[in-house]
């Protein structure tokens, strides 16, 4: 019964901020970041993700799932149709091939078809902030594309590239862990990596780890900062990446 | 506290490691980055030295590629850039060449779907060594989808080469910062042909073809001040390259109304036009010419002059203009403009004979 009621506190500490962990939103409760979506607690004991980049439009949903041992279980469901961003991304400004179109990331000789991603994972978190919270997590995407799109149109940089790469490959599996421990009041650690792998793609994997510091300076604003490594496969090649990684979220 | 400090250098050292440069820089005198075949011929020295320049167009032959010709395609497939750089390894093959001083060579671009073009021609011609130095090299371009870039230019060689340079030319001074930051980084790259018995040097250079101040012309000076160096240091040299700069005599020196893609895209009126109109440039080739000896004299140029003309743009297979030269300190015999090529990149092969003195 102590277990419990501690294990009830933790999660309503991480329940504050949303993170990759099994725990959710409180209800009601909305959050977002520059970098990451709109997230809203429901009702139901499930939680509500909806990118804020209209163009790329994604929605996802997180479900509490009964506890595993030990372990808070959660699986979370996510739908995404790219068509209308990485048409825009052809050519940003409007411009047209050689004028030179300023921005444009896939030539516009490539056609990009309708395409639709449908992603499944399941998170487990054991522990709690305070005493260090660990959340595993393991799933799959596939995409469904009206007509082919050529391998040749891929976005080759870190980040984008194992983001998109199912509408390539039509299939990636993903997996990934955090570990988020509280250091102070208002301060926290956390430590996670990604890892793609797109078997059959030119690239074939992608492993990202991000160290941060996170600044929860209250229920409505939290700012971290720290970096992310990114090893990946490249069509070109492998390459690393180490890039600085700053977020800032507000909650309501 | 001492600890601290270990972890603090390890992120540092982390970070800056980790850290490629999006767009490379390069210092005015550098290292060029070397090559060799997956087997090596084993080559006796030689008393008279094919030579050939050519600049290869990455491979894509007379594909209509956006961003010099008039066409609608940046990304060539695989399949089309292998078809084009089997069509100049057969031409350096049967040319039976010793030294090929190529521009336009890709490396690592995603515009000729990363094709290492050097470690290709090496590995499917009769040429042993190769000495490679960028002239446009970005993680990422971005206009036109080009993406990743490497291409830059390339001396091949049947001898090995040895102290191989990249030597930097001005940056086009007719540009804004963030164009120039991103554009090319012209170059010339040298390299001591280890010839046993009589060392040399190749010396490979492409200048700037669109500039509308005098960039070209400092280009020149210093294609020029790089061969007077080699001949004070008491060597001789074959060099050559996509100079971009008719000859002195050329009758014709605007090809702005020839370029247009589209009837009306032209207007003379418009600010000027770099890369079509020749004619304030005419003379910006003297002093080469009246310095060292090419492998078409003015002479031969003059008597016919479409013989010699060794480009024309996009898919246009008539050639029109020459562009692309063979320098030495000494003599050249067999100066020859392989017109026979025209398929095979918008600019074709020029070969001469150096006889070693």
């Amino acid at each position: 019964m102590r277990k419990a009621t501690i294990l009830f506190m933790f999660s309503f500490i991480t329940a504050q901020w949303s993170s990759e962990s099994a725990y959710l939103l409180e209800k009601n409760r909305k959050e977002v970041g520059i970098f990451t979506p709109f997230k809203m607690g429901m009702s139901n004991g499930s939680e509500l993700g909806v990118n804020k980049f209209l163009l790329m439009p994604s929605l996802s949903l997180k479900q509490e799932m009964s506890m595993y041992k030990s372990w808070k279980m959660a699986r979370k469901f996510r739908v995404e149709y790219p068509t209308a961003g990485l048409k825009w991304i052809q050519s940003p400004l409007g411009g047209e091939m050689g004028d030179p179109n300023m921005f444009s990331l896939i030539s516009t000789q490539f056609t990009i078809p309708h395409m639709l991603s449908f992603f499944t994972e399941f998170i487990g978190t054991k522990g709690g902030v305070k005493s260090g919270q660990l959340s595993l997590r393991a799933g799959a995407g596939i995409a469904l594309n009206t007509k082919d799109l050529s391998s040749d149109a891929t976005i080759d940089l870190p980040i984008i590239y194992p983001r998109l790469s199912v509408y390539y490959n039509d299939f990636v599996i993903l997996s990934g862990a955090e570990y988020i421990r509280q250091i102070s009041d208002k301060f926290y650690y956390l430590i996670d990596y990604d890892m793609y792998l797109m078997p059959g793609s030119a690239g074939r994997y992608a492993f990202e780890q991000q160290s941060l510091l996170v600044w929860q300076k209250s229920s409505k604003i939290s700012l971290s900062f720290g970096y992310k490594l990114i090893v990946g496969e490249y069509p070109y090649g492998g390459q690393a990446h180490l890039l600085p990684n700053i977020n800032l979220k507000f909650g309501w | 506290m001492k600890n601290k400090y270990c972890i603090y250098s390890f992120f540092i050292s982390l970070f800056l490691s980790g850290c490629d440069p999006l767009v490379t820089s390069f210092n005015d005198v550098e290292d060029a980055v070397m090559y060799q075949s997956n087997r090596i011929i084993e080559y006796p020295a030689k008393r008279s030295i094919s030579v050939m320049t050519w600049n290869i167009r990455f491979g894509v032959a007379r594909l209509d590629f956006a961003l010099d010709a008039c066409g609608d395609r940046v990304i060539i497939s695989k399949g089309e850039v292998i078809t084009g750089l089997e069509g100049i390894a057969k031409k350096i093959n049967e040319s039976n060449v010793d030294i090929v001083l190529m521009q336009e060579v890709d490396v690592q671009s995603k515009r000729s779907s990363y094709v290492d073009q050097v470690q290709w021609l090496l590995n499917n011609t009769v040429m042993n060594y190769g000495a490679y130095a960028s002239k446009w090299k970005s993680q990422i371009i971005l206009a036109d989808g080009i993406g990743r870039v490497d291409a830059g230019n390339l001396i091949l060689s049947k001898w090995k080469l040895e102290d191989a340079k990249r030597h930097q030319l001005p940056l086009r001074g007719d540009q804004d910062g963030l164009t120039q930051l991103f554009y090319l980084r012209r170059n010339v790259v040298t390299a001591k042909v280890d010839m046993p018995g009589t060392p040399f040097f190749a010396v490979n250079a492409h200048l700037t073809a669109f500039a509308t101040d005098d960039t070209k012309q400092k280009h020149i000076a210093g294609f020029k001040n790089i061969l007077d160096d080699i001949v004070s240091n008491g060597f001789s040299f074959v060099a050559g390259g996509d100079l971009n700069a008719i000859p002195p005599n050329a009758t014709k020196t605007n090809y702005c109304y020839d370029d247009q893609c589209e009837i009306g895209d032209y207007d003379p009126t418009d600010e000027k036009k770099g890369g079509c109109d020749f004619t304030e440039e005419i003379n910006w080739l003297n002093d080469l010419y009246g310095s060292y000896e090419p492998a078409i004299t003015l002479e031969q140029y003059g008597m016919n002059e479409s013989k010699h003309y060794s480009h024309s743009p996009g898919d246009k297979l008539k050639l029109d203009r020459k562009l692309d030269y063979l320098w030495t300190n000494t003599s050249w015999s067999n100066g020859t403009t392989h017109q026979n090529a025209t398929t095979l990149s918008d600019h074709i092969p020029i070969t001469a004979v150096w006889e070693v003195e």
